[in-house]
């Protein structure tokens, strides 16, 4: 309340006019000049403003808004009946600032162009300016008092297009306003109208609208249509992009993410962005496209982003970059945004393959013939409802990268890959990208990334196994996950690379195991009998020691400095742990060997790991849930085993 | 018990009481914070008296050497172990003093005092070890780590071209574990005294750049020895750190700070939308990938990874197939010898 008031005592103060027919050339010449240094002051002069004294140019800018208010009402005080009934300047409005009645913001009122819709913007613009003033120096009820007033004198006019651009800005800053305050359905109000009168606006008018700086403009300062456009849609971009954190921070994220789609495909058409910024925001939001499973919006984002990162210009050469210390920041900086840019492409291939694997999988993980056909079928219904889709959904670009961003598109899939040629197209694609990632990523200097990048690297070979029918290329793909992430778990730092190495070692043993079976299910094919030549029988046993070894290892980094396994086990490690624990007893029950004292000891090993499994869940009554299964099928092992190691012990007895 | 000693010193807060400056005194400035005892201070607040905990408190008497006697972390870095001393206060409270000491140095600080116990402690031992020492020097401001042994660290800022090579210092750690820093020079040293002149050396190249329009008062100095120490029985060798860092003022800058549902607004210089990022990245706990550096979300501690990737329990896996399997045949007794497959 403090604020206003004090300008309406100054006004009071200065002499009122008597000749009331305009302002005669020099004193709006003296306005203009005046409003021209606020903005310089506010925008330019701040910039320099000492820490200790941040605000200086920002008041000064208040004084002379101040004035240019008090001349303007002033003026308009002499024009007395005018105005209907004038509303003064010290009304308060007491009502809730709610923002309603959009509709008749286009009916009723003052036409906007009428002589008392052009004061009504003036004085409005100049409390709008004094609003921002006020917030930006951290005085937020005056703030919100000015933008009010200027809510309040608009209220009074049609809209039109000599004050649309007022009726928008002034929403968004009530918008920002009330969300620092946490009212966010406040604010969402406020922007939501705003948006809704940029829409209507757009549909009945559309003429380049006045922006409010010409308000207090000479005639050959004023701006051109291409130039009002450009801010005018700048001020909307603005309010998508509020509305954007607005219902992020609501929860409603799918809308959030539209409106995040919106604002960046704006920024292109408008061309207002910051190449590689852009790059990065639209690959951030191809990743949550991806979490969605909607990949075709995902692909767009990420060609988008691989085009427009383009733009950020050439990677400066490393003898360049030796020269000159700016060069190699921008050659490092450059480099790395490419790297990560490729990282999301990586996540985006792997899983495609992975969610197309989901569709595609029987009961234990193999690929369903039956179900590929008919989802082959049903595919050639979709691939047509997708070029209708294209066309309703957020394209973006311009002229000139329209096409650019096209031709990557077409470079991968965004439909199920539902047979090994299709999934190897995809596969390769995200190598690409691996070995583009890595080339930035290197092992000295970005330990955990690089690492994340191999196991993406071994999650596609492993989902492209998925769709190899030769089971003996699918082996070479595992053996290729063995060779890339076997010599680093062994060369890691164990105790600052732990989270990492455990899951290395737990991915190795699965991949182990995964050989295993296939040697096993090769030499069963190639041989009609049952028994195996000793070259398999050894081979088998390697990869079956191997899984072990690994499961093991994982199971001994749970154990404390002394070398004691935990009583209780954490929950992060629960499920892997007694997983790990009921593999290991599987795999030693399946090594084969022709000793009976070998076979005995790998049953009674065997019969430790299931009583242990069982055991813990019965000390930890919880932890059964997390492996139901396995519990169920450790408790038979465990009462069945016994009765098979002494039917051993017996032969080996009467053997003797 | 070694183990608990090392407990023991996980970290530790001290709390050193500056004596009040001649000019203080003589304007007649209250004193308002006291030792009450050993392990605690009482500090007059404007809503009044407020009383503060920690490991150990030295007043306003105590001496540099009462100080480094209580630090005396050298052995255990000599030992193997990484060490860290940080002073940390508002620009005046005494922290240079506290880790360097006066410029004249007849108050040596903890540094100067490091420096001379640890090549003490090795000379002591050098029939069993044979030790090596090397370091680096560095200093921090506005983001940026520059090398304070480059000879020219701080007339890169006069000259628009840096003389010769002008690199990015960066910490790293390596698949070892180890912390180093990538891009910085190490120099050895064989005594104190080498040591020490190298510390000075770079205390020079550091107040060059202060007079460029920054502020000392707004850099950190990190100061890392690095010591290898050979053991001449066995040859096992234990590399220990010790890194002492004195850092900026701690005094709050003018404005306020932005709160948490505040929204980002757009820059008005340059109409960046800087905080869109920000947003797209809040969408969901799970994006696959989040390529910004510097936000929360990519911290490697914050990221829970599972371990196994046996997420779905709706697919059973051939292994439990399998065993199912393997488990009917046992009990209809049908003797499954000698592999279960």
């Amino acid at each position: 309340m403090a604020a206003t008031q004090q300008e309406a005592r100054s006004c009071a103060r200065t002499p009122k006019r008597t000749n009331m027919a305009s302002f005669n050339s020099n004193e709006w010449r003296a306005i203009c000049d005046k409003f021209t240094n606020a903005q310089n002051l506010t925008e330019i002069e701040s910039r320099n403003d000492p820490e200790n004294d941040p605000f200086r140019s920002k008041y000064k800018a208040r004084e002379l808004l101040r004035e240019i208010y008090c001349s303007l009402k002033n003026f308009e005080a002499g024009e007395g009946e005018e105005e209907g009934g004038g509303e003064s300047g010290d009304q308060r409005p007491t009502e809730q600032p709610v923002d309603g009645q959009r509709e008749d913001l286009f009916g009723q009122g003052f036409s906007g162009d009428s002589p008392a819709g052009l004061r009504a913007a003036k004085l409005g613009a100049v409390e709008y300016y004094l609003g921002v003033n006020h917030v930006d120096t951290e005085e937020l009820p005056a703030g919100q008092e000015h933008l009010m007033n200027c809510m309040k004198l608009l209220e009074r006019c049609r809209v039109s297009s000599l004050n649309v651009s007022l009726f928008i800005h002034v929403r968004n800053q009530l918008g920002i306003l009330w969300a620092g305050r946490d009212e966010t359905e406040t604010a969402q109000g406020f922007l939501e109208t705003a948006e809704s009168i940029y829409q209507r606006y757009m549909k009945e008018d559309g003429s380049p609208p006045t922006d409010m700086t010409e308000y207090f403009a000479a005639e050959e300062s004023l701006l051109t249509h291409q130039e009002r456009i450009k801010r005018f849609e700048l001020a909307y971009t603005h309010t998508m992009y509020y509305l954007a954190q607005v219902y992020k921070n609501l929860g409603q994220t799918e809308r959030a993410a539209t409106y995040c789609h919106t604002t960046l495909q704006r920024q292109l058409q408008l061309n207002q962005f910051t190449p590689m910024e852009w790059a990065l925001n639209a690959a951030t939001l191809s990743q949550y496209y991806i979490t969605k499973g909607r990949y075709m919006e995902g692909r767009h984002c990420l060609s988008a982003a691989t085009v427009i990162s383009d733009l950020a210009g050439e990677v400066p050469s490393e003898a360049a970059a030796q020269e000159n210390e700016a060069e190699s920041e921008r050659r490092e900086h450059l480099r790395q945004k490419r790297a990560e840019i490729a990282r999301c492409w990586i996540k985006y291939c792997l899983n495609l393959l992975q969610d197309a694997k989901k569709q595609l999988e029987d009961n234990i993980g193999e690929l369903d013939t039956d179900r590929q056909e008919e989802l082959k079928r049903a595919r050639r219904r979709e691939e047509e409802e997708e070029e209708k889709g294209r066309k309703s959904a957020l394209l973006f670009g311009s002229e000139d990268t329209f096409d650019s961003i096209a031709s990557i598109e077409e470079k991968v899939m965004c439909l199920f890959p539902l047979d090994f040629t299709e999934a190897r197209s995809v596969f390769l694609v995200g190598q690409n990208h691996v070995t583009q990632a890595k080339d930035y990523f290197q092992m000295d200097g970005y330990v955990t990334d690089h690492i994340e990048i191999l196991q993406d690297h071994s999650a596609l070979f492993r989902s492209l196994a998925f769709f190899e029918e030769d089971l003996e290329r699918r082996c070479k793909m595992h053996k290729r996950r063995v060779d890339m992430l076997e010599p680093i778990c062994n060369d890691l730092n164990a105790q600052y690379y732990l989270m990492i190495r455990r899951q290395l070692m737990f991915e190795l043993a699965e991949t182990y195991n995964e050989m295993m079976d296939l040697k096993l299910a090769l030499a069963n094919r190639q041989a009609d009998t049952q028994s195996l030549d000793n070259h398999t029988i050894k081979k088998f046993n390697h990869l079956c020691s191997a899984s072990a070894k690994y499961f093991q290892m994982f199971l001994d980094s749970l154990c404390s400095p002394e070398g004691k396994f935990p009583e209780r086990l954490e929950e992060e490690v629960l499920r892997p742990a007694l997983v790990a624990r009921f593999r290991v007893a599987r795999l030693h029950s399946r090594l084969i060997s022709t000793s009976p004292t070998v076979q005995l000891d790998n049953l009674n090993k065997s019969l430790e790991n299931y009583k242990y499994v069982v055991q813990y869940c019965e000390a930890n009554p919880e932890a059964g849930a997390t492996v139901e299964t396995e519990l169920e099928l450790s408790k038979e092992m465990a009462g069945l085993l016994p009765l098979k190691i002494n039917r051993l012990k017996a032969r080996m007895a009467s053997n003797n | 018990d070694p183990e608990e000693k090392i407990l023991q010193y996980k970290i530790r807060v001290f709390c050193r009481i500056r004596p009040a400056s001649r000019a203080e005194a003589a304007q007649g400035g209250a004193i308002v914070v006291e030792k009450i005892d050993e392990y605690s201070v009482t500090v007059e607040t404007p809503r009044g008296p407020r009383e503060f905990q920690f490991d150990k408190v030295f007043s306003a008497e105590a001496s540099q050497e009462d100080l480094f006697h209580d630090t005396s972390l050298i052995q255990l870095a000599i030992d193997g172990y990484n060490v860290c001393v940080f002073a940390y206060g508002q620009t005046g409270s005494g922290k240079t003093f506290t880790m360097v000491g006066d410029k004249e140095q007849k108050n040596p600080g903890i540094i100067p005092r490091a420096f001379n116990a640890m090549f003490d402690i090795m000379r002591e031992n050098s029939s069993k070890f044979s030790f090596k020492v090397s370091a680096y020097m560095l200093e921090l401001y506005n983001d940026r780590l520059q090398d304070l042994f480059a000879s020219q660290a701080g007339e890169a800022h006069v000259h628009t071209q840096s003389h010769g090579q002008a690199r990015r210092v960066e910490i790293k750690r390596n698949r070892k574990g180890v912390v180093f820093a990538q891009g910085a020079e190490t120099k050895e040293a064989s005594s104190a005294q080498e040591l020490y002149a190298l510390f000075q050396q770079a205390c020079a190249n550091r107040h060059i750049s202060a007079t460029m329009n920054v502020e000392s008062s707004r850099s950190h100095l990190i100061v890392g020895i690095m010591l290898e120490s050979r053991n001449l029985t066995n040859g096992s060798v234990s590399s220990g750190k010790l890194s002492l860092v004195d850092l900026a003022g701690s005094e709050r800058a003018a404005k306020t700070g932005a709160k948490d549902h505040q929204l980002k607004e757009a820059n008005s210089i340059n109409k960046s939308l800087s905080a869109l990022g920000d947003v797209i990245s809040a969408l969901s706990a799970e994006l696959p990938h989040v390529p910004y550096r510097n936000s929360k979300l990519t911290q490697y501690a914050t990221r829970v990874k599972a371990i196994t990737n046996n997420a779905q329990r709706n697919v059973e896996s051939k292994e439990i197939a399998q065993l199912k399997e393997v488990i009917m045949k046992l009990r209809s007794g049908q003797s499954v010898e000698e592999e279960d497959v």
